[in-house]
């Protein structure tokens, strides 16, 4: 893409002795819009935080355009964010918390050491313009607790924007919003972001807005960087099994990389794609759900019986037990719970990845319904930012 | 059915708040008395109101009052603010910890908090004390005061510490509904955060600092217990006042200026409740189309004549801040000072400011409550007197203790004006240490219409043909005297067996339920209302009863009565010796004595003053004074030659005293 803005280097970050970031490295391109992808508690927040400057990391620097920012307070950084539940000034209306930060704005000005104001016209202009953008125009006047959400949202997004900053961070900004809601948003967002053309840095919890939305998207867990990608790399080449069940269903299955090209599952060899393995290394073998395909049995790879049938619209999402080890398998045809089935794997559909910490903890579907109450995340990661410093 | 047990349900709740509310109804309602009893009314009037603002004790303390409390609010609030948002940013179970012990002092009993805040300040001077004699003695640059004593610092840095929890109290809950992150968004926009509270904290937790103040404010302005263990003896706030005036007796300046105490805590509370209401009712309708009162007066301030208001209020506030300042700063440094500790309602207040104005000396007056009290006050080191007015008995034991110091009596010529009667009594034989204030007798006060025949002996006050109307004097020395005198004996003996025998005659008149009580100070309204029959007290307060209630009679019994003295004396190292004397020469004068003579009716050791009195008295009422009320009220030598002073007791008497007093009981 274009020059690099923000470089993160070697940033550590512990609080009362837990390790919440551990050397992160990171750089952010000019008008990137990155996200920081990961579960409840794997730091992305506070790396977001460090870099609007309101946490201090213990180690490591914080480089904006080269210069090394650390000790740059937040209202010297030219970034703004939008936080999480809105942070709306409640005693202001919309209008005044849109004009917040340009009120604080100072212009250089030879009179006075400060710089001088912005003049009252030059903020009416501004946050008018900025309130029509984000179609909140007639609005001015309203307290902003008797908006709706979206709306709020919208507000928090124009006060942020209306400052021109070069950087914009974004808190899961759409966490309190319902689905449908949501879904406006994130193109809502997108198209902003392509609008005014700076760097947005988004942070969410939600594998599905990060697909939708990000140029870049930056996955962590536990206070590291597990891959960092574009959405369709690190959808199709996962690097260890926590960004292959992240990111998308996966089914991760034990393997032996018998030569390159070739894998081998429950005692049988598969041909695929991938190679650079020492012979006979143990690997975790990925394979989406929408990869594979449902076979007579006489003709299936692999045999297993239908244990469970869940009819998604578009498509059935059926549990299948292999030999103890249980399958999803997202297909269009109807299999009934009990009856055994063949599968059938092409070699493109087939990812293999190194041995890592996360091996044998995902890619089971034994407890099926659990993976599916992630998508209610979106309350636990509130109350958890709210015990938060 | 149903009906009756509503009207039931009513009429006791009609109860419960007349329980609640009648006393303080009396009190305003006795508080527009034409008369100067608590218990007759003559007729509505606002003359205790005008009296008390002519009381400069009263309107003294008003002032200390509002300066304490308001300094320590301003004080409390800005430090509790900054206490609560320090609290708000810790991990939680730590803040929880802290505002439990932030509760504590709140649930703590005041006089705990009160003996403990005084013992730590007397602790504390000792210790600078030391410091600060050390550090003279090396250098000799600065010169720091070694003796620091309870006083308007002590005071304030109390009211700052018990009103700091009811800030935080207040202000916590406005923090923790506070969304976290709204610092943060104003800092994010170019605030710092300095100015991210000003703009946007300070908005959101507002109301909880004004609730918090307004409770500081009002606990501060009626708090008593711990005001009177850390004020020290120089400084009195209102409530402290109304005490010491109680101690005398309650005159309905005392329920003018409580009626006022009251209304103004009533202001505060419903001024903080109805803040609360109308919060409570914007959050339940967020979009309520009335214009809150902040916006009004926001927008109103943002007109040209709204700016010259609120600079107005921003002028006149500094114009208070900087009185207060100067005041301060005055009343402590250049201007001379006496401080003068009597007992309550024992002085024309007039004369202070007459003193005042002639010699430029202010006048620090304060009373209390009786000889025995003030005695352990000086022992506590906790006060600052120069002039002190104790009994005889009192001042030999204080010569005896080494506590008084010589006068000077070249700086005192009105001594000379002095009767020779009332020189070199027995508590001061050499009359090196006191100059005398009043002198009168402690007799029997009777009303003639509930007893039979006319009582001349002490025996009426244990006769069981008075039982349940007779009212005993609640202070051992006097009690068990009377006795003695009954009996024959001499009031200062060290005979323990006249003593027990005295104890004797006071147990049997109790057990067969002569003493309708012991009393000091409500023997007034007692008396003066008829609802008791006799009762022993000083022939000056008699006086000031027979206005309220003219069948009352007064009599030295035939056994004899007790004559006693208080003077004026200088404690040991008092910092305003000068002054001190400046004092004693003003009250010694015959005009002084005239005056106070006729304020409280006790009789003056003054020559001149006692021969003009009755002229005085003519001039000023316009009638002769009747010859037998000033015969009571200055005791005619042959009467007097029948009565004993006390003298100070042996320890060993002293505490025989003590222990039949405490086994008397009643």
């Amino acid at each position: 893409m274009s020059k690099e803005l923000i470089r993160l280097q070697n940033l550590c970050m512990a609080y009362d002795g837990e390790t919440i970031l551990n050397n992160i490295n990171l750089y952010i391109n000019d008008k990137e819009f990155l996200t920081l992808l990961g579960p409840s508690g794997c730091g992305k927040t506070t790396t977001l935080r460090i870099i609007g400057g309101f946490t201090t990391p213990v180690s490591g620097d914080v480089f904006f355009d080269g210069v090394r920012i650390n000790d740059v307070p937040p209202h010297k950084r030219q970034i703004n964010t939008v936080f999480q539940k809105y942070a709306l000034f409640p005693h202001l209306d919309v209008y005044e918390n849109v004009a917040f930060g340009l009120r604080m704005q100072r212009v250089p000005n030879p009179n006075s050491r400060r710089g001088a104001k912005l003049s009252n016209e030059e903020i009416d202009r501004r946050v008018m313009e900025m309130l029509e953008s984000v179609s909140l125009k007639g609005f001015e006047r309203r307290r902003v607790d008797a908006l709706s959400g979206g709306q709020q949202q919208r507000v928090a997004i124009a006060r942020a924007l209306v400052n021109r900053p070069k950087v914009l961070l974004l808190d899961e900004p759409l966490g309190a919003l319902d689905l449908k809601l949501r879904k406006d948003m994130q193109i809502e967002l997108k198209r902003i972001q392509q609008q005014v053309g700076i760097t947005f840095i988004y942070v969410t919890h939600d594998q599905e807005e990060a697909l939708t939305m990000s140029d870049t998207i930056v996955i962590m867990d536990k206070g590291n960087i597990q891959q960092i990608g574009t959405p369709e790399d690190i959808y199709n080449e996962p690097k260890n099994a926590f960004v292959a069940d992240f990111i998308g269903e996966s089914n991760i299955i034990d393997g032996v990389m018998v030569k390159d090209k070739v894998v081998k599952m429950y005692g049988r060899q598969f041909a695929c794609l991938d190679g650079g393995f020492a012979e006979n290394e143990p690997v975790d073998v990925v394979i989406r759900p929408e990869d594979i395909d449902i076979v007579p049995v006489e003709q299936g790879q692999l045999t297993g019986t239908v244990t469970n049938v869940t009819f998604k619209g578009m498509q059935y999402d059926i549990i299948v037990d292999f030999r103890g080890f249980k399958w999803l398998i997202q297909t269009t045809d109807h299999s009934p719970v009990g009856s055994k089935i063949g599968i059938k794997i092409d070699p493109d559909g087939i990812h293999v990845m190194k041995k890592s910490e996360y091996s044998g903890m995902f890619g089971d579907y034994s407890s099926f319904s659990d993976e599916y109450d992630e998508l209610n995340g979106a309350d636990e990661a509130r109350e958890e930012q709210g015990n938060e410093s | 059915m149903r009906q009756n047990r509503r009207t039931g349900s009513r009429f006791l709740i009609g109860l419960v708040f007349l329980f609640l509310y009648a006393p303080i109804a009396l009190l305003i309602i006795f508080s527009f008395n034409e008369g100067d009893s608590s218990a007759v009314w003559r007729g509505f009037s606002l003359h205790w109101y005008q009296s008390m603002l002519h009381n400069r004790l009263i309107v003294e303390s008003v002032y200390m009052t509002l300066l304490v409390s308001l300094l320590a609010t301003l004080i409390s609030t800005l430090a509790g603010t900054f206490a609560a948002i320090g609290l708000y940013s810790l991990p939680r179970r730590r803040r929880d910890a802290l505002l439990t012990v932030n509760n504590i002092p709140m649930m703590n009993a005041d006089i705990v908090t009160g003996v403990s805040l005084c013992l730590f300040f007397v602790a504390f001077f000792q210790l600078w004390g030391g410091f600060a004699r050390w550090f003279n003695g090396v250098q000799s640059a600065v010169v720091l005061p070694t003796r620091l004593t309870l006083g308007l610092g002590t005071l304030l840095l109390a009211h700052i510490a018990f009103n700091i929890p009811y800030v935080i109290l207040n202000v916590a809950p406005k923090l923790r509904q506070m969304d976290r992150n709204l610092m943060d968004a104003a800092q994010d926009l170019g605030c710092t955060w300095m100015q991210a509270f000003w703009k946007v904290m300070l908005p959101e937790i507002k109301p909880g600092i004004i609730s918090g103040a307004l409770i500081a404010f009002t606990m501060s302005i009626d708090d008593f217990v711990i005001s009177y263990f850390t004020a020290g003896s120089s400084t009195s706030t209102l409530a402290m006042t109304i005490y010491g005036m109680t101690k005398r007796r309650v005159t309905p300046e005392i329920n003018a200026v409580s009626t006022l105490l009251f209304l103004t805590v009533l202001v505060l509370l419903v001024i903080v409740n109805v803040g609360e209401i109308r919060q409570e009712r914007r959050k339940n309708a967020p979009a309520a189309r009335k214009e809150p009162i902040g916006e009004r007066l926001r927008r109103f301030f943002a007109t040209r004549t709204g700016r010259y208001v609120q600079w107005g209020l921003v002028a006149a506030a500094a114009v208070c801040f900087v009185v207060t300042v100067s005041f301060l700063t005055t009343e402590t440094q250049s201007i001379p000072v006496v401080n003068v500790c009597s007992w309550g309602e024992y002085i024309d207040a007039d004369l202070i400011d007459q003193f005042e104005a002639e010699t430029g000396i202010r006048v620090n007056y304060q009373t209390a409550e009786s000889n025995e009290t003030m005695y352990s006050l000086l022992k506590s080191g906790g006060a600052d007197y120069d002039v002190i007015v104790p009994s005889d008995y009192m001042i030999a034991q204080l010569i005896e203790e080494d506590m008084l110091s010589e006068l000077n009596y070249d700086n005192i010529p009105n001594f000379a004006l002095i009767d020779p009667r009332f020189r070199n009594l027995s508590y001061d034989p050499e009359n090196k240490y006191t100059v005398p204030y009043t002198w009168s007798t402690l007799g029997i006060i009777y009303n003639p219409t509930m007893v039979d025949g006319p009582v001349t002996s002490w025996g009426a006050l244990y006769d069981e043909r008075n039982a349940g109307k007779v009212l005993l004097i609640n202070n051992s020395r006097d009690a068990i005297g009377e006795a003695l005198m009954y009996l024959g004996y001499s009031v200062n003996t060290t005979d323990e067996s006249e003593i027990r025998a005295a104890y004797r005659v006071l147990d049997e008149a109790s057990r067969r339920g002569v003493f309708q009580g012991k009393v000091m100070d409500e023997v007034f309204q007692t008396m003066e209302g008829g609802n008791a029959a006799i009762a022993s007290y000083y022939a000056g307060d008699y006086l000031s009863m027979l206005e309220n209630n003219e069948d009352l009679r007064y009599v030295i019994p035939e056994e004899g009565a007790n004559w006693f003295v208080d003077a004026m004396c200088v404690l040991k190292d008092a910092p305003h010796m000068e002054e001190a004397e400046a004092w004693i020469n003003f009250i010694a004068s015959t005009e002084a004595n005239l005056a106070n003579m006729d304020y409280i009716r006790y009789a003056s050791p003054n020559s001149e003053a006692l021969e003009q009195y009755p002229a005085y008295y003519e001039e000023l009422y316009g009638e002769e004074m009747p010859p037998e009320l000033y015969d009571i009220m200055v005791t005619p030598p042959d009467v007097l030659a029948r009565c004993e002073m006390y003298e100070n007791t042996p320890p060993d008497t002293r505490a025989l005293y003590n222990r039949l007093w405490i086994q008397l009981g009643i």
